[in-house]
């Protein structure tokens, strides 16, 4: 049986997701590489497909209408798409400036009007065409990434945990931020990457979005009394990797 | 409290045996029959009504109720429903494949308390697994047990499973059996509508004793039949479904109220359970 | 059993002599707060905590536990426990010691759990400090703490060390320990039976009258509903809880093939504890809504156990109510609101 022909493509983002699918190191890359042909991956090798691909992960955000096509091309010729990194699945970072309308000039100055910069508001790539799976984060949690390919590999639905940071902070035994005179996302936050942040000390700030149903009512107020928050501020915090949630919300 | 250390002279309960699948049909369109063997040649042991959990190695275990009887030791049935990653796994498995079990699990149809009665079994959709087990054993030990009534609903005439059961069990002198379906086709000219249609078609003694095994919606229903009878509530034996996760009552998955599915059931009087605010 | 005295001059060496021969286990600090951790030092131990983060539960269930590993030739069990001691676990984690010892030995005898539980030697130790949220002097107090081999009190110039079983007598060994006098055990008697004035938490009532009146409430959907308004559903009552043991099972892949099945702590409070699937992206949840899940915990805290362990299956730590974000799921605040319902 030949191997799964894997690509990795890139929309609106830094690549950093990618450079983390790098990052593995040299023993279970190569082993990774027995049961699993990569076709394109732009940040470690110059070839390019446009060939039928078996898994097609798609990093960063729908924000040029320009990508629709280039996006509906990728899902034509790959059976299983997955979504990976937070501006792939939910918009990420990116979608912040879906609530702003003067952020061009402020980030691209002079050049704001060159073609390929004239975006729109920013998007999953679930908003263009189908996405089977994701893998959330900022940057995504690699071993994540590694276990979903093993699971798709045996014809397994990948686990995602639709369960708090709080989990992982306390299985762990992360000194809660709040304890700390901190503020947090964590009870919100969508859970899967080990809660690295709280434990080294900084707050989590949801990059892997929400859990399904994030209680955002009581967040707010958990903001507000515990944290020191103004409302405003409060109901704002969790645009940052969460923008298109919260206005869906 | 002294520990006696022998943690090192008992078995691991999450270690399972491998079992080989002798026989695979594609029941429905999501069900798959499984007839399957200890692979080192042991029987399994069960009574009706007992789960094992059903696994497969990197995709987990699922708990299924024992479709066949234990009265026929050559080998054992399983029906799966691919619904998720472990019975989807399962049911892309044929003939000759093996998976892993643990079992038998959890405690089955009180059959003391079957002996020498009348036995009315309800059964709606895919609740005809574990209580075939029950129906091959009685009519395996028929002198045991008295009058011996079916009642069996489906959605649909091609959702109906074990075709080569029914189509003996219809005209059979040892049980009677009723049959319906909620929707029919062109090819159905049997009763049409719910479960309690059929409880009109026979006089049942308030001496009898009822398993019921259905969707949750179904034991409302049934029960509100039973009751009409005058069929005392610790002589009704029902087959409940939870998320049964390490079929050994610890992870505390399938706990209704404080009973754990898997160990204090699958099985349970209704008189048991009735007053459990989560069981129905 | 003996009761001995160890000078405080003397317990760095009683330490030491004994983290030599086996691995010893105790409380430590973590920024503001304490985790029971492999001692490195004897300098480490701190006696005088609180309370810890994670109760001592996992170091015999812990938090991620391979089951079986596999591989194309097979599949083994994966349990290796070793000997070890853990020092200073308070009374009331021993009671839930005692609590998951049953739990996991009784009807279906779970090695994963007791093979690590029955290689370890608990020294007990008193309440030097009493956390913010203890309640542990009014519930079950009819229940004695059990499981551990020895108990270590703090008195002044020293610790008056009592011991329960042989496992316990044989650490004395490690140590310049003398019999204790009987000033010195007094003494001791006395500084325990402070910390249970220190309580800054108290239930109102007895475990029966609290029983009762609990599971009566089930019904009551508006107060459940309330209860749990602030609910994250993130499952920290449940983790941090020294009596809940509730896990999950999941297989993973190694790059190489290769595998394991490793079980994971869960917690009713999260949203997919009882979620069934259907097929077909359908599901059933049998508590979907936060206050069903909210009151399942309180039920089984204070009522669903009690004829199993002699006792509520609560000791009063106070932990879930220090880690709830909201601060909503202190057990005490919920039972005696009941109660006065």
């Amino acid at each position: 049986m030949s191997k799964p022909k894997v690509a990795f493509f890139d929309f609106a983002c830094c690549e950093g997701c990618q450079i983390e699918m790098t990052n593995y190191g040299a023993e279970p890359f190569l082993e990774l590489l027995k049961h699993v042909e990569i076709v394109e991956f732009r940040e470690a090798m110059t070839e390019t497909t446009t060939e039928p691909i078996d898994i097609a992960l798609i990093e960063g955000s729908f924000t040029r209408e320009a990508d629709r096509a280039r996006l509906m091309e990728i899902r034509k010729r790959a059976k299983i798409v997955i979504a990976y990194g937070q501006c792939a699945t939910t918009g990420g970072i990116n979608a912040l400036k879906n609530h702003q309308t003067d952020y061009k000039q402020f980030v691209y100055g002079t050049d704001s009007d060159l073609p390929h910069l004239d975006s729109k508001k920013a998007y999953g790539v679930d908003h263009v065409i189908k996405v089977d799976y994701y893998a959330y984060g900022c940057p995504v949690n690699k071993y994540e990434v590694l276990q979903i390919l093993l699971h798709l590999l045996h014809g397994k639905e990948p686990v995602i945990p639709n369960y708090p940071v709080c989990v992982e902070c306390k299985r762990r035994e992360t000194v809660c931020r709040f304890d700390e005179g901190d503020y947090c996302m964590g009870m919100v936050a969508r859970a899967g990457c080990g809660a690295p942040c709280p434990a080294a000390g900084i707050p989590c700030e949801a990059c892997r979005g929400f859990v399904d149903d994030p209680n955002l009512a009581a967040f707010e107020k958990v903001l507000v009394e515990r944290a020191g928050f103004t409302p405003q501020r409060a109901a704002e915090k969790g645009r940052m990797f969460t923008a298109n949630a919260l206005e869906a919300s | 409290m002294e520990h006696q250390c022998h943690w090192n002279e008992v078995a691991n309960i999450f270690l399972p045996r491998e079992a080989t699948i002798v026989q695979a049909v594609q029941a429905t369109p999501t069900e798959k029959h499984f007839t399957l063997k200890m692979s080192d040649g042991q029987p399994m042991e069960f009574e009706p009504g007992q789960i094992v959990e059903l696994g497969l190695l990197g995709y987990g275990e699922i708990p299924i109720g024992f479709a066949s009887s234990p009265t026929r030791t050559e080998s054992f049935d399983l029906v799966v429903r691919s619904v998720g990653r472990v019975s989807g796994a399962v049911c892309k498995l044929e003939e000759g494949d093996t998976v892993n079990v643990r079992g038998p699990l959890g405690h089955g149809f009180d059959l003391d308390k079957l002996r020498g009665r009348d036995v009315l079994v309800v059964a709606g959709g895919i609740g005809l697994c574990p209580t075939r087990s029950l129906i091959q054993y009685i009519l395996d030990r028929r002198d045991e047990f008295e009058r011996f009534v079916l009642f069996y609903g489906s959605r649909e005439p091609c959702l109906q499973l074990f075709g080569d059961d029914l189509a003996c069990w219809r005209g059979m002198q040892e049980m009677e059996y009723h049959e319906t379906v909620d929707n029919a086709d062109p090819s159905w000219t049997g009763n049409v509508g719910v479960i309690t249609t059929l409880f009109p078609k026979v006089q049942l003694s308030p001496e009898t004793r009822a398993v019921i095994c259905g969707p949750p919606i179904f034991y409302r229903f049934v029960i509100r039949e039973l009751d009409a009878i005058g069929i005392p509530r610790e002589n009704v034996f029902v087959d409940l479904e939870r998320r049964m996760k390490c079929g050994v009552g610890k992870c505390g998955h399938c706990q209704i109220n404080d009973k754990y599915v898997c160990v204090d059931g699958p099985v349970f009087s209704f008189a048991d359970v009735q007053d459990l605010e989560e069981a129905f | 059993m003996t009761t001995s005295f160890i000078r405080s001059d003397d317990f760095a060496a009683f330490l030491t002599a004994m983290m030599e021969a086996v691995p010893v286990y105790g409380p430590v600090a973590k920024r503001s707060r304490f985790v029971f951790e492999r001692l490195e030092a004897p300098d480490e131990l701190r006696l005088d905590y609180d309370v810890t983060i994670l109760p001592p539960k996992k170091l015999f269930f812990p938090p991620a536990q391979d089951l079986l590993r596999f591989d194309e030739a097979g599949v083994e069990a994966a349990l290796e426990p070793t000997e070890k001691v853990l020092l200073g676990v308070h009374f009331y984690d021993v009671k839930a010691i005692d609590q998951t010892d049953l739990l996991f030995s009784e009807r279906n005898y779970d090695v994963n759990y007791m093979g690590h539980r029955e290689t370890t030697t608990i020294v007990a130790s008193n309440i030097q400090n009493v956390s913010g949220r203890a309640f542990f002097a009014s519930v079950g107090t009819d229940v004695q703490p059990e499981g551990h081999d020895a108990f270590l009190t703090a008195i002044e110039g020293g610790y008056v060390f009592e011991t329960r079983t042989e496992r316990g007598e044989a650490l004395l060994g490690y140590g310049a320990f003398q019999p204790a006098t009987d000033a010195q055990i007094d003494e001791a008697a006395r500084v325990n039976a402070a910390a249970l004035e220190q309580c800054p938490e108290k239930l109102e009532h007895g475990t029966e009258e609290i029983a009762t009146k609990v599971r009566a409430a089930f019904g009551d959907d508006e107060l459940w509903n309330e209860l749990a308004a602030d609910c994250f559903s993130c499952g920290t009552c449940n983790t941090v809880c020294p009596t809940c043991y509730c896990f999950d099972v999941q297989d993973t892949w190694n790059v190489d093939q290769s595998g394991q099945r490793t079980r994971f702590w869960d917690g009713c409070l999260t949203e997919d504890f009882a979620k069934c699937s259907l097929g077909d992206g359908g599901s059933e949840n049998f508590r979907e809504q936060r206050g069903q899940r909210f009151r399942h915990r309180i039920m089984r805290k204070a009522t669903y156990l009690n004829e199993k362990l002699g006792g509520p299956a609560c000791v009063g730590c106070g932990r879930c109510s220090a880690g709830c974000t909201a601060d909503i799921a202190d057990p005490v605040r919920v039972i005696n609101r009941i109660m006065a319902s």
